[in-house]
Formats: structure tokens, sequence, C-alpha cells
């Protein structure tokens, strides 16, 4: 496994699109990041409850009405700094007005994530 | 036998005339009397009267333009509270408006839908308000309605196709990064992730062609301006470094994937060697129509020019893939591409063949 400056740093994933997270999943591994993944937010709450991470990159819209809200408000009590990522800037409106945090527009490449979430710390 | 609808032809409406020789005592007497009678026999806007002073507040007048729009006749409609027009999908909380309004004697305005006498309905503009008499005391209600059903019905399917639009500008978005991520993991797995890189660059600049558009997809053009810009976005964060300039037009649908990839290429192109290589290059990017003489098809002229990069030589100009690239797809769309390598910078001008349509200002 390469090494890097950000070895000690774990990073959450929420995306309900699965071949996303695969990609996400690698690209930080590959920067040297360790990831825990979810696609609902159930899943996310879960594993932040389990262990809490450094950083966090949330999909805006997980389907059906829902929204990454919970797991945002859940980090933002914690501290812990996070990225909005969402495909439907209208829909997610709301949301991402609520959290002062960096929004990436879907698509954007994975290895801009990585830019965006070491820029975090 | 054509059914006579012309106003003035019509038969004449002697219902303003009954009314006023049944309410003597009130002011539509004398040549007010005339000009209320006229006004409503001839007006095609639906009106009413009603009486808030009698048991729950009959309709004393119906003009004929109020009866062919609901159907019913003089004799079922007088002496009745209009709530008769209403039905199972009209909305509780707009009567309830209309109650309010009644009771505090305000005018109110609101769009009721509303059931004829055979059953169907239709969406009612209606007004109503209070009418006094010179010592202000309150007489009667007025209400005037008029059927906004077609309006309504454009209304709603302008909503829905702004609904749809939107549905799937978010599902292109998803998919562009869904094949993002495909292509990502194949070009790992296969130890060619520069290569995926490159070709996912390029994949999404062409996602960002189309996006601008899909919010006016029923045009069936598409905004030149608004294309460049979208593409070339995220080569410009901070939006200080490329400038763009032209008046709305709008092209082809086919042109923007061209178009997409070309300024990816440029864009690339300028940030490893060119005007946006170093912290102070800016790039100009022009573009006007040129309309040719049967003034629907013509030719989207585009200019691209770095200024402030390092010195430009002609080795610098990336003679690779990026320019091979925009010289084949020009080639092949019947358009243009020339590169001048100027002293301050590249200078690229584009031509592509499209129809055009200019919006006027």
């Amino acid at each position: 496994m390469k090494q890097s400056q950000c070895a000690d740093m774990m990073v959450l994933l929420l995306d309900d699109e699965a071949l996303v997270l695969w990609d996400l999943e690698e690209e930080m591994r590959d920067a040297g990041m360790e990831t825990i993944t979810a696609s609902s937010v159930d899943r996310a709450l879960a594993l932040i409850a389990h262990r809490v991470p450094d950083v966090a990159i949330l999909d805006v819209n997980l389907g059906a009405g829902v929204t990454c809200e919970p797991v945002a408000d859940r980090l933002s009590e914690l501290g812990v700094p996070f990225v909005l990522h969402s495909g439907d800037l209208n829909r997610s409106g709301e949301v991402i007005r609520r959290f002062d945090v960096p929004l990436l527009p879907k698509p954007t490449p994975a290895y801009r994530l990585v830019e965006a979430v070491r820029a975090l710390r | 036998m054509v059914e006579e609808t012309d106003q003035v032809h019509r038969a004449y409406d002697d219902s303003p005339q009954r009314f006023r020789d049944n309410n003597a005592e009130d002011k539509f007497s004398g040549a007010n009397g005339v000009l209320f009678e006229q006004a409503m026999s001839q007006t095609r806007m639906a009106v009413c009267l009603s009486d808030p002073n009698a048991p729950d507040a009959p309709i004393v007048f119906a003009n004929r333009a109020f009866l062919e729009l609901t159907g019913y006749s003089e004799q079922e409609v007088i002496g009745r509270n209009c709530r008769f027009l209403q039905g199972p999908a009209t909305d509780p909380e707009k009567v309830a408006l209309v109650r309010e309004s009644l009771a505090a004697e305000k005018v109110v305005v609101v769009e009721l839908l509303n059931y004829r006498k055979d059953g169907s309905s239709f969406w009612n503009a209606l007004h109503l308000g209070p009418i006094y008499d010179d010592s202000g005391k309150l007489l009667y209600f007025f209400g005037s309605q008029w059927n906004v059903s077609e309006v309504h019905a454009a209304r709603a399917e302008e909503a829905y196709a702004k609904a749809l639009s939107r549905e799937l500008s978010h599902r292109m978005k998803n998919m562009f990064s869904v094949i993002g991520a495909i292509v990502n993991i194949t070009g790992r797995a296969q130890g060619m992730q520069e290569e995926a890189r490159t070709i996912n660059d390029r994949i999404q600049a062409l996602g960002r062609a189309y996006e601008p558009t899909l919010d006016e997809a029923s045009l069936g053009s598409i905004e030149a301006g608004q294309a460049i810009r979208s593409v070339l976005a995220p080569y410009d964060p901070e939006g200080q470094r490329i400038r763009y300039s032209g008046n709305v037009v709008r092209v082809d649908p086919n042109v923007v994937s061209t178009l997409g990839l070309t300024f990816h290429e440029l864009a690339t192109n300028a940030i490893k060697y060119g005007a946006l290589s170093n912290d102070s290059g800016v790039v100009e990017i022009e573009w006007e129509p040129i309309v040719a003489t049967d003034g629907q098809n013509g030719r989207l002229k585009i200019v691209w020019t770095e200024r402030g990069g390092p010195p430009v030589t002609h080795a610098s100009g990336n003679s690779g893939s990026g320019q091979g690239i925009m010289t084949k797809l020009m080639a092949l769309s019947q358009g243009n591409v020339t590169y001048d390598w100027q002293p301050d910078g590249l200078v690229v001008t584009v031509t592509a063949p499209t129809f055009l349509e200019q919006v006027k200002f």
C-alpha cells in the first residue's frame, strides 16, 4: 500500500451509487487514505457511531427524496469537516444552504475529490 | 345552422332588466341602470350578485354569460347560494379564503375548480367584492367568474416540462458520474490510470457541454456561449482567467459535442503550456455568428486568444493528440480550425457550420 502524508486520514464516503463508491474508495486508497463506505443514511450513522471519521464526502440526494442531511448534522455536531457532492443543485439547494461547506457538482473526477478532501485538513 | 356566439348579434339578455324591476329601491336606476343593463348583457364575463342581507346569501342576479359558463338556467341559479358551483375536487382552503373575505367584506381573487350542471369542471378565476349603497350599507356581493382552464392547463404543462427536464438533467449528471467511475475503475484494473484519466476528462467535458442545454431542451437548439462556459468552468474556478464575449446565439445541438471536446483540448493545452500554465495569463473567447444568405444556415466563428502566458514557440503548442483531435473533428464536420502562434500567445480560430438562431435584444 502506498503511503502518503494522509495515511492517518479516514474518509467516510456516502453515495447511493455503488460504482461511484467503488471509484472513490480506490482513488482515496491510492492517495493513502483509509475509507469507510455507506450507501444509506442509517448505515453512515452506524459507521460514525462505531468510529468517527476524519473527513467525509456526502452525496446529497440518496434517492426517494432522502438526503444526507442527518449525516451532515451528526458530522457537524462532532466537528468533522465534510464536502457535499451532488448532481442536482436545484433539489439539493436547501441542504446546501444549511451547511457552509465546499460543494462539488457531480460529475467531478475522483482525483479532484481527493484534492478537496485534502484541503479540508 | 351556425351557432351565433357573436356578442353584438346575440339575442337580447333581459335578465338585468328583470333584476332592476325586482330591486327598484337600489341604485341601479336611471342612467346607471341602463348602463348596468347593457354592460351586463353584453359582457362575456360571467357576473352574479348575491344578497348578503338575506338568509344564506342567495344569488339575486346572474347574467347570460354566467348561465352559459355554468350550464344552469336562471331559475336554477336565483335564490341559491353560489356554493353549488363547488364539487369534489374544489380546494377547501380556497373556499375558506372566500368565506373569510366575504365575512370581512374584502375583495378577493382566487382560482377555484368549479363544476357545471353537467358535472364537467372548469378553472374559475373568481373575483368577489362588496357593493355598498350611498349610506355605506352593504348591498350586494359582486362576483365575476372567468374560465381560465386553458391557462391552467398550459401552466401545468409548463411546470411538468420543467420538472421533467430537471429530472433528466439530474439523471444525466449521475450517468456521467457513473461512466467516469467505470472508466477509472477499468483503467486502474488494467494499469492504465493516466489513460483512463485522459478519457474521463474528455467524457466529462462532453457532459458539461450538454449540461446547460437540458433546462431548455424543448427549444431544440443550444446557446453556444452557455455551452462553452460550462465546458471551461472547471479550468477557471475563480472566474478570473477566462473571459467570454459574444451575443446570445443558438446553434445545432450536434455542434455541441465538437465544441465541447475542442475547448476541453484547448484548455488542457493552455494549462500545460499556455496562458493558464502561469499565474497571470488570460484567455479571451469571442464568438460571432456568420449568417449565410438564406438567413438560417451559417457558421459559428469562435476565436480563442491566449495572452500573458510563457513565451510562445511553435513547439510549445502541443502538436500531439489535442490538436489532432480538433483538426480531425473540424474536418469531419466541415468546419475549420487554424492555429496562429503569436508572440503574445496562441490564437485559435474555429468555425463550425450550424443553423443559427440569433436572439435580438
